[in-house]
């Protein structure tokens, strides 16, 4: 179980307070610099706030660092690569926190469709296969709280779609996601939407009840209205 | 395209160090007074005659000793650099570290220091180091762009280099402090005695040792200091870690040989190339490497005239290589 209590840093978050039972898979929306990256960040302990995080009541600050990378991974918005590392190196990084058992590194490069690239050095990839590649490592943490900024960000539909469903899964078996997103649509398929708007908390429940209308337009200043169109969905 | 073939880290091991005893004893061997292989062998031993004896044991061991740690402490120094600022481009040279600890040095000798204790001039090229490497981190973020880096690298160098002209300048007039002045700014590794290899070789060591368990780390902080950091890795610790090595190895390769210019970027970016990033292949290999091309760039000043010291031929192999990476690199 998650809980934060009124986090602070700035005018970048402002009294931000909620907690998650486990299994959840909650969408953190906002317009840009609402606070998404953010919030991210403090919750993986990469930016100091003041407040307070809790992971299964320890105080998340206060767990080592090996522990607090077998407990959480963070995917940020950064996908640049210097060094010609192979893909599938990069992702056993995942197992670093672990002694680098190499556990569950196959499992992450098929999750995420690279055992294609997995002898690739990274810097030949694409910005989408990048971003695969260390959402794999992240995944092959086995972390039970897994914080993705943006991670469909430069996906195409097909691995955008995947991306979603394999949070789903991680959800169903118990693990805790929070997901940064732009599209508000995808958000619909998440048990729980956490809008940000400078910096504040100002929605947080089941995407129906939290996105409505009046929300989308405060927040965002734009209209929303259902209508017939075009609907993407993977085949089963 | 297939991922490039990776040769196994012992073979590679194995010819780094067969490359590097033969430049050891091709080091010991050649010079004013020639000596073949087994001449040089029976002298290490403590047999033949003794004027073999006296050239190895006096002259050339030590020489080559300082060679070798010079090298595999400024190759070791510049894969830290080039992890620590995610830039193949970094490197003790480029950024202006080794021009500091060359000031620091000169600034002794040009004060006359020199003479006071053995270890001023290496305390002082360290003080200077430090005092480069403390500008560039202030100048030049983490994950700065190359551009970035190299710019800062060219105003510290040059506000180095000014200090540096200045001291010199100033003991135009004292012909035997001005010569050693020039030393430092051409680098070289004449009349190295064995008081240079204690000052060096112990401490380069020690360093290279403490760097080497780091490799794993090195690796996920050259993809990103915050996901290094999310994936368990105490950020801050390595960091300083990597800084006190990388300054502390440059300064003391400093001390005893003067600025060496691009074997912390040509060593280890030939070796990337050739067995891929991994720093825990990578740093072994480097200070092997390091210390082999320092040796081999040390042979012919002995037959070339005085002027063509180890810097200067450093500096031509060198040059003409970061050349080559920038073209086929863009900043």
């Amino acid at each position: 179980m998650l809980s934060a209590e009124g986090l602070d840093l700035g005018h970048r978050l402002r009294s931000v307070s909620f907690s998650l039972e486990p299994g959840l898979m909650v969408a953190v929306v906002g317009p840009n610099g609402a606070g998404k990256s953010t919030l991210l960040q403090v919750l993986a302990g990469l930016l100091r706030a003041r407040g307070r995080i809790r992971w299964d009541g320890r105080e998340l600050a206060r767990i080592p660092f090996l522990e607090r990378g077998r407990t959480l991974a963070w995917l940020g918005q950064d996908s640049h690569a210097e060094f010609d590392f192979p893909v599938r190196e990069v992702v056993a990084q995942g197992r670093y926190a672990w002694g680098d058992d190499g556990h569950g590194v196959e499992d992450a490069l098929d999750a995420l469709d690279l055992r294609h690239l997995a002898a690739r050095p990274i810097t030949q990839l694409s910005g989408g296969e990048r971003r695969r590649v260390f959402l794999a490592r992240a995944l092959a943490t086995g972390a039970p709280l897994q914080l993705w900024d943006e991670p469909t960000g430069n996906l195409d539909v097909r691995h955008g779609l995947e991306v979603l469903k394999l949070a789903s899964g991680l959800a169903a078996q118990g693990s805790t996601l929070l997901v940064s997103l732009h599209d508000l649509r995808n958000a619909f398929c998440f048990h729980r939407v956490l809008v940000l708007d400078q910096g504040r908390l100002v929605g947080f429940g089941a995407p129906q009840e939290v996105l409505t209308p009046a929300l989308i337009q405060a927040v965002f200043r734009v209209r929303a209205r259902e209508a017939p169109g075009l609907v993407l969905e993977l085949p089963d | 395209m297939t991922a490039r073939p990776r040769v196994l880290p012992l073979a590679a091991t194995g010819l780094l160090v067969a490359i590097l005893l033969a430049a050891a004893i091709a080091s010991l061997a050649l010079g004013d007074a020639n000596l073949r292989p087994a001449e040089v062998l029976r002298a290490l031993a403590g047999r033949g005659d003794d004027l073999a004896r006296t050239v190895v044991w006096d002259l050339r061991l030590p020489r080559t000793l300082v060679g070798m740690a010079v090298g595999a402490g400024l190759a070791a120094s510049g894969v830290a650099m080039q992890a620590y600022f995610r830039n193949a481009l970094a490197s003790p040279g480029l950024l202006g570290v080794s021009s500091g600890g060359a000031l620091g040095a000169v600034a002794v000798l040009a004060l006359g220091g020199a003479s006071a204790s053995l270890w001023t001039v290496p305390a002082a090229s360290i003080l200077g180091a430090f005092a480069a490497t403390a500008a560039v981190m202030m100048l030049a973020r983490r994950g700065a762009s190359s551009e970035h880096l190299l710019l800062s690298g060219v105003a510290l160098n040059a506000i180095f280099g000014a200090g540096t002209s200045f001291l010199l300048a100033l003991s135009a007039g004292q012909f035997q402090v001005s010569g050693q002045i020039l030393f430092w700014l051409m680098g070289g590794l004449e009349n190295r005695t064995w008081e240079h290899v204690w000052i060096s070789l112990p401490a380069i060591l020690l360093g290279c040792g403490l760097l080497l368990p780091l490799g794993r780390g090195l690796n996920l902080l050259s993809l990103g200091e915050a996901s290094a950091q999310s994936l368990g890795v105490d950020v801050r610790r390595l960091r300083w870690q990597l800084i006190v090595l990388s300054t502390v190895l440059t300064a003391l390769a400093t001390a005893v040989g003067g600025i060496v210019g691009f074997v912390g970027l040509l060593v280890p970016h030939l070796l990337r190339l050739g067995f891929g990033p991994d720093h825990r292949r990578l740093l072994p290999l480097s200070m092997l490497g390091g210390a082999a091309l320092v040796l081999l760039c040390d042979l012919p000043t002995r037959f070339l005239p005085g002027s063509m010291r180890l810097g200067v031929i450093t500096a031509l192999v060198g040059g003409p290589f970061l050349l080559w990476m920038l073209r086929k690199k863009p900043c």
